[in-house]
């Protein structure tokens, strides 16, 4: 079968190939998805430029992407939850990364059957950052009411955020650019502060929760706009100790500036790692079915054109999700 | 199973012989929320009469997007008849959208009946001139009647499905948008 595939670490143009790969095999508790559409997130670029490599060392060729909708041709023989010809999508684990392929094997808790109301592209754009907005948003219970900031309001993760924010009934504070107000507006939010123009942290004041999906500074000025008590989620900021626990560093401790911050604003703390994880997909599935929550696509490329696909993402400058149609 | 058998005989007079083969070809099946009854793609061999519940026939069109073809409940029939009559693999899906019951035949040994009983086959072809009158009527609805006028009539047909049914369910029966299901729903609650 036809794979784009990661050949080395370094620029993405010459870093990318298609090759003829065997189809992949399934396992006692995989399905086989014939693949209709993948997606392409930040991770993907950051693994082919090979700055996760220390953490999450890749052997080459390897076959790119995490992100996939298709339809179920093959199951493990411990697999009950599905049947061949299901329609389904997945964020395949790391183990299992290969999506811009025409089939990938899939352990079946990491898969659920897709919304039956939107298309497979735009299945395909959800479940990476659909996973990282409700496992973040959900380990602080946003709740009615609550008012929370999220950051980035125009990229995958953030998009995702504002709609599952105010599904919950939550006020939502969202920075983006000039260029994207206006759509940001579109999907609900509340208060959507351009940060060319305006300083948030004037505007923002006593959230019970800001989303952390930038990193750097932002981390540490979120604790300028949260009350006392508030709580800060990142996916992107330094680890906290529980976290660091999980991955083995024992010894890790919490950076003494935000320690400091937690303390003095009597707030938590949290980083939270993406996992994929087919129930909360089937919790997508359902907010997608009633749609309270839409898919938002910036563009559809063909397979023969994913490197290019990827060169766009490079850019920075998608509005919704980059997808690659496949099947 | 007493309400088809009374179903079947209050349109013919089904012989104690026949009844008793009707029967022995029958079978009452409890089916959860959620069960595939018939999934595209496969053979079918089967028709449902439902005797509680709701069920749904769809189809999948290329880009993966479900359409609603048929809602059943209690006392409709529902197959896919396009893959029974040509015998070719099922074009819809049917599934339970509530806990459902429904008693199950085996299309061939359902129109064994006409050989075996020939005082059956008044009762097998009304119920094919009814489903051909109410597929008539549902291409005539979607070209003749408003959006909000199908709705009402989908209101009529389905009593309390709406319950059940997920709005793009009723979206795509009706052939609009979730959005327009909406608007017709606010402007109905208006008057």
């Amino acid at each position: 079968m036809k794979a784009l595939q990661i050949t080395k670490y370094g620029e993405i143009k010459d870093s990318l190939a298609f090759n003829e790969v065997s189809k992949p095999t399934v396992q006692a508790r995989d399905v086989l998805i014939e693949i209709k559409a993948a997606a392409i997130n930040p991770i993907d670029k950051s693994i082919i430029l090979g700055n996760f490599q220390s953490m999450m060392p890749i052997s080459f060729p390897s076959t790119s992407a995490y992100d996939v909708s298709g339809v179920v041709v093959e199951k493990g023989s411990e697999v009950n939850d599905f049947e061949i010809g299901d329609l389904v999508y997945s964020r395949v684990p790391q183990e299992q990364m290969g999506t811009i392929a025409e089939y990938v094997a899939v352990i079946s808790d990491a898969v659920s059957k897709k919304p039956g109301n939107i298309s497979f592209e735009e299945a395909a754009s959800l479940p990476l950052a659909g996973l990282t907005a409700l496992q973040s948003l959900e380990y602080v219970g946003i709740k009615e009411n609550d008012k929370i900031l999220i950051h980035a309001g125009s990229g995958g993760v953030g998009s995702f955020a504002i709609q599952y924010a105010k599904a919950k009934g939550a006020y939502v504070y969202t920075t983006t650019s000039t260029d994207n107000v206006e759509w940001v507006k579109e999907l609900g939010a509340d208060r959507v502060i351009d940060y060319k123009t305006e300083d948030y942290k004037t505007i923002v004041k006593d959230a019970d929760v800001v989303f952390d999906t930038l990193g750097g500074n932002y981390t540490a000025e979120a604790f300028e706009v949260i009350k006392k008590g508030g709580k800060v989620v990142s996916v992107v900021g330094s680890l906290d100790e529980e976290t660091a626990k999980m991955f083995g560093m024992a010894d890790y401790k919490l950076p003494e500036e935000l320690k400091t911050l937690c303390e003095d604003k009597e707030a938590s703390y949290k980083f939270i790692f993406m996992h994929p994880n087919g129930a909360h997909l089937g919790e997508i599935k359902s907010m997608i079915e009633d749609e309270k929550i839409k898919p938002i696509i910036d563009k559809v490329y063909p397979l023969s054109e994913s490197i290019e696909a990827f060169v766009h993402l490079a850019t920075g400058r998608a509005k919704g999700k980059i997808v690659i149609k496949i099947g | 199973m007493e309400e088809l058998i009374k179903k079947v005989n209050s349109i013919i007079d089904l012989s104690k012989e026949g009844e008793a083969y009707f029967v022995s070809i029958a079978r009452e099946k409890a089916t959860p929320k959620g069960t595939i009854l018939i999934r595209e793609g496969q053979a079918v061999n089967k028709v449902f009469y439902v005797t509680s519940g709701c069920l749904r026939s769809y189809c999948i069109d290329k880009n993966g997007k479900e359409h609603t073809l048929q809602f059943a409940i209690k006392n409709w029939w529902i197959s896919d008849y396009i893959a029974i009559h040509s015998d070719e693999y099922a074009t819809l899906t049917v599934e339970c959208l509530t806990d459902s019951s429904v008693i199950e035949f085996n299309a061939k040994e359902l129109n064994g009946m006409l050989t075996l009983f020939p005082e059956y086959e008044p009762f097998q072809r009304n119920l094919l001139e009814r489903h051909v009158l109410s597929l008539n009527k549902r291409i005539l609805n979607q070209l003749q009647l408003t959006a909000s006028e199908r709705y009402d009539l989908f209101l009529e047909q389905y009593p309390d499905t709406e319950q059940y049914a997920r709005n793009y369910h009723i979206a795509t029966y009706l052939g609009i948008t979730q959005e327009s299901l909406s608007r017709i729903r606010v402007e109905k609650a208006k008057k």
